[in-house]
């Protein structure tokens, strides 16, 4: 029987392969099944199996995400005060000229930097893509300012940058079948989708008699299902750990000095640190178990078995590296794989945090070229640079872009931002300090939003631009960090309502700004140009037709891919890509910054709002934000489907719960010097005292005396950066109250 | 012939895309209406803890208890392959009978919307999927592959015979058609 055999019920219904475009490690195939202009199911992956590409829930719910009823369907401008939210309707028209006339009136009255384009990545696909289209408009505009980094990797991409030169830094993930013991550090694949099948290939090769280590405050999901042995440790305090196993690898000689005498370089400075020649103090268990936690014993018998299981995969992903010193994490992580010799050897692990291959990853994804931006044209060169101050000499960090507004040139800024359009994000929700963000957003001259519903940011807009779902155009899409596989989404609906791609409304808003030929192409020739111009596309496909007509290109790959295997194999002919050709565990790119914040080699270090600080006598917890399961960061938040699956509850340890007089299900107050949220509390044992864990996205909601009725956890979070750009989300000190 | 669930409790990370991917096919609303539950349980006090999930769908069990329960006879099993379904035209809503299908079935399978006088509806173990050759969307859905369905007996023999799990008690009385691969717990 055909696979696209449907039941006799359904006449007249189309399949459509495609896939969703959300910002999600998976990037799954499915097949809608459309009837008179509407999603009406959704099924996944037809392959046989090994091969399925199987959808979460997330995708599941896809239908009721792109139908939804609050979707935004015509274009409208605000009635009310500013972030009340109050809004009227117009028409395209009156829309498009409104924003023109705005920019128009910045770029005469201030000139191009007065204008903030913020982008994002709320669909991740070539041609409707997070504002490329609106980059390359204002580009040949005059220019704009926009933001640097992700608030997610930033830590992950400048450990791997430094320690290897390389962000492509990890295996297959069905090569953790050849793993004998895989330490999940701060990685819960089962709710954060880090590539279709992740979690899937774990409990298979735990099935395979792989020994499973889970290093968190929580007992999380992954934990949960596959863990032999769960170690609590606090938040912020990996980096110690990892330096405490470091010692007694070196104590005990059980690290591989072959491994590192012929691949790296610096290991004399990074064991002078770990053994206290460097500043006096000999960086044992006993040393770390004090900072993290973790008992002396544990860290002792992790050492020695690491070091004498081989190969073994240490998994460090990007959460404990959302904190004020992160990149310190995902560097020494690399360097504990470099001392094991488990760097270029299948069911080993390079670490670094980022867990992709160069096979269909995001970062080679095509897109809408932008052009050169006039505004940053006499800025630094910063192509390969580690120097984070360079990257912000002309751009805005992203977890600082409402700071910025409010601060402008007098707080360091490269301009004094006037107006702001925004597309494909919603990041007064998703970077720190939402209540700055809602100042913020009240401060500007004019707020425009390109957006599917009404959410929390959009809520601050002075126009809303209605746009069309990934449902309602066709695209090249990717996941984040693994192939091996390329997916077309095919179009499937007309758009709904009076939506508009991102694209359409730069190409109209072109036409209004006298800007020629902004738009030669129609999207059918924009997708094949990005396939026949893109040398990945080019290597792999060579029947187009059939690559969107079946929405999947599967690569077969001989073996597991491994990352850096050619230059263990053969160092001399593929040296690594740092300035040394080495593993750099002492990187003199990183001493050159001079930045105390960024030591050349891996180090453990105070910060502020650790459990060191005083701040901890009125603020005793630390907050932790991961991804949640019922929603993609903020989107599908109204997804009703989802939203049932689990209440948006804070986890709190029994012990922290007693203490307040908080039981199960009470509603609380989290709160700190930033902003203060009401949620409900989850009373459970699958976190340690000491640590509350809110997950990130639910839409903030403050009511009349400024308390957060949503629960929006970066109303909370710290608005900063670590010397290598990660946000610092996880680093986070906040009282609990019964409300 | 007698067609059944098979659980692999080792496996589920608890994610629901059984349950969601179960509303969608079967386009069932939000809210008390779920043919698939997904259920949790968590044993023990920090750091030693216990978690597992099960699954609750109808089981189609061999001595179906909501069946004789049922006073307008709205609820039967089918011969060819055991499956429990229900006649909507002939059950008489939640208001006028009470939900007497719910309260005999000791794994609450009966389902109701929330509004008056709603129908008992359940899983079908998505006959009209089998019908076409396919199987139920929850298994097709489940992305660590922890469900099968089939024949009861090919899925004694193909995963064994245990019954009991953390979390659901066999009953000899209706005999729910079921294998699972249960997840040990340390504190029992």
């Amino acid at each position: 029987m055909s696979p696209e055999t449907i039941h006799s019920t359904q006449e007249g219904v189309k399949i459509v392969r495609a896939t969703s475009a959300f910002d999600c490690g998976g990037r799954c195939p499915l097949k809608l099944h459309v009837k008179d202009n509407r999603i009406i199911r959704v099924e996944g992956d037809d392959a046989l199996e090994p091969d399925q590409l199987r959808a979460c829930q997330r995708c599941r719910a896809y239908r009721q995400y792109v139908h939804h009823p609050e979707r935004l369907m015509f274009p409208q401008k605000r009635v009310g005060p500013k972030g009340e939210g109050k809004f009227k309707r117009i028409s395209w028209d009156e829309a498009l000229d409104t924003l023109a006339g705005e920019l128009n009136r910045v770029k005469k009255t201030y000139g191009n930097s007065g204008i903030f384009l913020a982008t994002g990545g709320a669909y991740i696909a070539s041609l409707h893509n997070g504002g490329f289209a609106a980059a390359r408009l204002l580009a040949q505009f005059g220019g704009y300012v926009t933001h640097y980094g992700n608030i997610s990797s930033e830590g992950a991409v400048w450990a791997s940058l430094t320690q290897y030169g390389s962000v492509m830094v990890g295996h297959s993930r069905e090569d953790m079948l050849n793993s004998k013991l895989i330490i999940l550090w701060g990685w819960d694949p089962a709710r954060m989708i880090s590539g279709t099948n992740s979690m899937y290939h774990v409990i298979k090769a735990r099935e395979n008699g792989a020994r499973i280590i889970a290093i968190d405050p929580r007992y999380h999901d992954t934990a949960a299902t596959v863990a032999d042995e769960w170690i609590p440790i606090r938040p912020g305090t990996d980096t110690a750990v990892m330096v405490a196993m470091a010692q007694v690898m070196i104590r005990n000689n059980l690290h591989d000095q072959a491994f590192l005498d012929k691949y790296t370089l610096g290991f004399e400075q990074f064991t002078a640190y770990v053994m206290g020649h460097e500043d006096g103090v000999e960086k044992t268990p006993t040393w770390a178990a004090q900072i993290s936690g973790v008992d002396a014993v544990v860290i002792e018998r992790l050492a020695r078995e690491y070091a004498t299981t081989k190969p073994a995969a240490l998994m460090d992903c990007q959460g404990p590296a959302r904190s004020a010193m992160g990149e310190q994490f995902n560097r020494c992580a690399a360097t504990l794989c470099a001392m094991t010799g488990n760097v270029g050897r299948s069911g080993g692990s390079a670490a670094g945090g980022l867990m992709g291959i160069p096979v269909g990853h995001m970062f080679r994804m095509s897109a809408i070229p932008p052009g050169k931006n006039p505004v940053e044209l006499d800025g630094p060169r910063v192509k390969g640079t580690l120097d984070i101050r360079l990257r912000v000499a002309k751009r805005v960090h992203i977890n600082k872009i409402f700071d910025a507004i409010v601060e402008g040139r007098k707080g360091g800024y490269p301009s004094d931002i006037k107006i702001m359009w925004s597309m494909c994000n919603n990041y007064l929700n998703q970077t720190a300090n939402s209540n700055k963000a809602a100042r913020a957003l009240k401060k500007l001259e004019f707020f425009c939003a390109n957006e599917l519903f009404m959410t929390a940011q959009a809520r601050y807009a002075d126009l809303l631009l209605p746009v069309t779902s990934t449902a309602e155009r066709a695209d090249l899409t990717r996941p984040w960090p693994s192939g091996p596989y390329f997916t077309f989404a095919n179009r499937a609906l007309e758009p709904l309502g009076e939506c508009k791609s991102d694209f359409e409304i730069a190409s109209e808003l072109a036409e209004r700004l006298v800007i020629k030929d902004f738009n030669p192409h129609t999207e059918d020739e924009w997708l094949k140009l990005m396939v026949d111009l893109n040398p990945e596309y080019q290597k792999h496909i060579t029947d187009y037709d059939k690559f969107r007509r079946e929405g999947i290109h599967r690569v077969e790959m001989r073996e597991p891919y491994v990352a850096f295997k050619k230059q263990i194999e053969d160092p001399d002919k593929h040296p690594f890509e740092t300035p040394s050709g080495k593993i750099e565990i002492y990187s003199q790119r990183a001493a050159d910054l001079d930045n105390p914040s960024c030591p050349p080699i891996p180090k453990y270090m105070h910060t502020p709002e650790d459990r060191s600080d005083p701040l901890v006598e009125k603020y005793p917890l630390q907050l932790l934000s991961p991804h949640p399961k019922n929603r993609v960061h903020s989107e599908m938040y109204l997804v009703e489907w989802l939203q049932e699956l689990e209440p948006h509850r804070a986890w709190l340890n029994p012990f922290d719960a007693h203490a307040r007089g908080i039981k199960d299900g009470d509603e609380i107050y989290v709160f700190n010097d930033r902003g203060k949220i009401a949620i409900g509390a989850w009373v459970t044992a699958r976190i340690m005292p000491g640590v509350i864990c809110i997950f990130e996205g639910a839409w903030y909601a403050p009511d009349e005396n400024g308390i957060d009725r949503g629960g929006c956890v970066n109303t909370l979070t710290k608005d900063a950066y670590s010397g290598g750009g990660a946000a610092v989300m996880n680093t986070c000190l906040v009282a609990v109250e019964k409300a | 012939m007698q067609m059944g669930f098979y659980f692999n409790q080792t496996r589920c990370t608890g994610c629901n895309a059984c349950r969601v991917a179960c509303k969608d096919w079967n386009n069932i609303a939000a809210g008390p209406e779920n043919w698939m539950r997904v259920q949790y349980s968590e044993k023990g006090k920090f750091p030693d803890v216990f978690v597992s999930y099960m699954i609750a769908p109808c089981w189609h069990c061999l001595d179906p208890v909501c069946i004789p329960s049922c006073p307008s006879e709205a609820i039967s099993k089918r011969k060819q392959d055991g499956i429990v379904v229900v006649d909507c035209d002939k059950c008489l809503g939640n208001e006028q009978c009470d939900e007497k299908c719910l309260k005999a079935c000791p794994y609450d399978a009966p389902q109701f919307g929330p509004e008056k006088g709603a129908k008992m509806r359940k899983c079908t173990l998505c006959l009209d999927r089998l019908l076409d050759g396919k199987l139920p969307e929850c298994i097709e859905a489940c992305s660590v592959r922890a469900l099968d369905a089939g024949p009861l007996d090919e899925l004694e023999k193909k995963y064994g015979n245990i019954k009991q799990a953390e979390g659901f008690t066999y009953s000899k009385r209706t005999q729910p058609a079921v294998v699972i691969k249960p997840k040990s717990n340390p504190f029992q």
